[in-house]
């Protein structure tokens, strides 16, 4: 359903890939009627969406208008760098927030509450993007201490530690920068859900019962305090990926968000197709996935 | 009809104590007033409102000024000057026009589009509830910037209206939600009840008794989401899918990227005219929430 909706809506744009293919200049009619024809391009929306599904069930996403390769050739050289970067982005920030959101939650009204709170609130103030090029202008411009864009250095390395150190210091930057956004949001979450927990009876009667503030505060508060937190992380897929597609093509990180943004501005249509779809894919297996989580971390929930 | 009938006295609350207009946001004001964040937040917002409607009283040049290009900031020109030796800092309070304008338009038409659907799909439920919320839920896991990135490039035109077009157009399905869940619950109350047995119309009951029930939420979702919008329309601008006609804070990020290692000023005052911005909305929208007592029960 969500291939119809893209589908459609890159195929009404106006602009002719023909012509966005082969250049504006210097071709004759004949030559852009029998590219049209080739691709399929003069045939009806509807029949051309069931031309491309019944290609995509066999695994061929078609062939990009541009570098005439296969898209899902190019899609999967790219997915592997974007998991990289969401995964590094989704851990750091999952431990930071959590430990965080616990202690402004215990410490309700302390410094440390107030402290991290406003780094929160500043967190997801700042526009990601921003901070990435003050990032750059700083860490890599100026101190010199992390590499400018890319993956890895294009240089021989004496040994596979070394390269894979190389490969650290590129993530550092994009990931930091994307941490910073998802933490402060996991961080408001984790610290309402738990001081909403610690206010139930159950919270007192433990702490009645003489058990360890320590024994409170992880086995009673906080397994209850993440489940909300956890239906939060399928949203995940979607802020990461969105904030992936600017923060990837600042620093030239060579995944599916700066795939996108280079290809929508030359409106290459089956690789935007294919990208879209293949986006698509990922954030629906990542809200089912969290589904999953959530029926494992809440006993109550069952799915029949 | 007995006395002390509740229908009657349905109808008697209306003379027995009604708030004006005037004192109801008074007292929102003082409930306000007590968080020192939403007050800032709230100062916030109004400076940049009063920047963006007086920008040509009060900026210090006027945005075609020429003078000396990329001029780091000075007595002269506080925030520097830009690639094309205009003074940075009347480009940001002309760029405050538009960036407000795109924030708060979005919004609009978000709002309006999303009351439209959830009030549909919560009031009547059933089949049409079914399908708006499968839409709605569809159109909400999509990750916004690039479902924005894909939406935008149709249009052959880059222009500020059709992104803020785009991105009314697809930011509804969560205030959509929200308010569905907010018409579910009120929809069972006694008094749409006792309206209903008084035989008013589904119309009736929605406008005058439901609605105005979930306006503060809706003013709490859409004064948080007004930055956002701002956010979006920069970094669209910003990756090349933007207007570069109406000079917004995107555009003058845009042109700094371009010389991010000669002149930091020009990517410095942008970034950090969004970042009070938002700022700003974030605190208001959270003091108004307290403030108004919104419960976000739509989730």
């Amino acid at each position: 359903m969500i291939t119809v909706l893209v589908f459609t809506l890159i195929h009404i744009a106006p602009g002719d890939p023909a012509i966005a293919m082969v250049g504006r200049h210097g071709l004759s009619k004949e030559i852009l009627e029998k590219l049209r024809t080739d691709y399929g391009l003069d045939q009806p929306i509807p029949v051309q969406y069931l031309i491309w599904v019944s290609k995509v069930v066999q695994g061929d996403l078609g062939y990009s208008y541009v570098s005439k390769r296969p898209v899902i050739t190019m899609i999967g050289e790219r997915i592997p760098y974007t998991l990289e970067l969401m995964l590094a982005a989704e851990f750091i920030s999952i431990a930071i927030a959590v430990i965080l959101g616990v202690i402004a939650a215990v410490k309700h009204y302390s410094l440390a509450d107030a402290v991290a709170s406003v780094g929160a609130l500043v967190g997801y103030s700042i526009p990601t993007f921003w901070v990435a090029l003050v990032g750059l202008l700083v860490f890599s411009f100026h101190l010199g201490w992390l590499p400018l864009s890319g993956v890895i250095t294009p240089t021989e390395f004496p040994s596979p530690v070394h390269a894979f150190y190389d490969h650290l210091t590129h993530l550092v930057l994009p990931a930091g920068v994307l941490v910073l956004g998802w933490t402060a949001y996991l961080f408001r979450m984790v610290r309402s859900s738990m001081l909403e927990v610690l206010r139930q009876d159950y919270i007192t009667t433990a702490r009645a019962k003489g058990l360890r503030e320590r024994i409170v505060i992880y086995k009673h508060a906080l397994r209850n305090a993440l489940l909300p937190v956890v239906t939060y992380l399928g949203y995940s897929m979607g802020f990461l990926l969105s904030g992936a597609a600017v923060i990837e093509y600042i620093f030239a990180w060579p995944g599916l968000g700066d795939f996108l943004v280079t290809i929508a501005n030359v409106r290459d249509y089956p690789t935007m197709m294919g990208a879209g779809s293949i986006i698509a894919i990922m954030v629906l297996l990542a809200n089912l996935c969290a589904d999953i989580a959530y029926a494992v971390v809440d006993p109550r929930i069952r799915y029949d | 009809m007995p006395k002390d009938s509740p229908f009657e006295s349905a109808e008697e609350t209306r003379d027995v104590y009604k708030p004006s207009r005037a004192t109801r946001i008074f007292t929102i004001w003082r409930k306000l007033k007590t968080s020192k964040l939403a007050v800032a937040g709230f100062g916030i917002v109004l400076i940049i409102t009063i920047i963006a409607i007086f920008a040509p009283l009060l900026a210090p040049y006027d945005t075609t000024w020429t003078g000396r290009s990329r001029r780091p900031p000075s007595m002269e020109h506080l925030l520097g000057t830009d690639a094309s030796g205009r003074d940075m800092l009347s480009l940001i309070m002309y760029g405050s026009r538009v960036s407000l304008y795109v924030g708060i338009a979005a919004v609009s038409l978000e709002i309006l589009i999303g009351i439209g659907i959830g009030m549909c799909a919560g009031y009547f439920g059933g089949i049409i509830d079914e399908s708006l919320m499968r839409i709605t839920d569809m159109i909400m896991t999509l990750p916004e910037l690039p479902l924005l990135i894909v939406a935008v490039t149709f249009f052959e035109v880059r222009s500020i209206h059709i992104i803020v077009l785009v991105m009314g157009f697809l930011g509804w399905p969560y205030i959509a939600r929200y308010v569905r869940g907010e018409f579910l619950s009120l929809r069972e109350t006694t008094y749409v009840e006792a309206a209903k047995s008084m035989g008013a119309g589904s119309w009736r009951i929605i406008v005058r008794h439901i609605l105005p029930n979930i306006l503060s939420l809706v003013i709490v979702l859409a004064t948080m989401d007004i930055p956002w919008y701002i956010f979006y329309e920069a970094t669209l601008t910003f990756l090349g899918f933007g207007d570069p006609s109406s000079p917004s804070w995107g555009v003058l990020l845009e042109k700094g990227y371009l010389y991010l290692t000669t002149a930091w000023w020009m990517i410095t005052f942008p970034g950090i005219a969004l970042f009070f911005t938002s700022l700003g909305f974030n605190l208001f929208g959270d003091g108004l929430r307290d403030a108004l007592d919104v419960t976000e029960r739509g989730r």
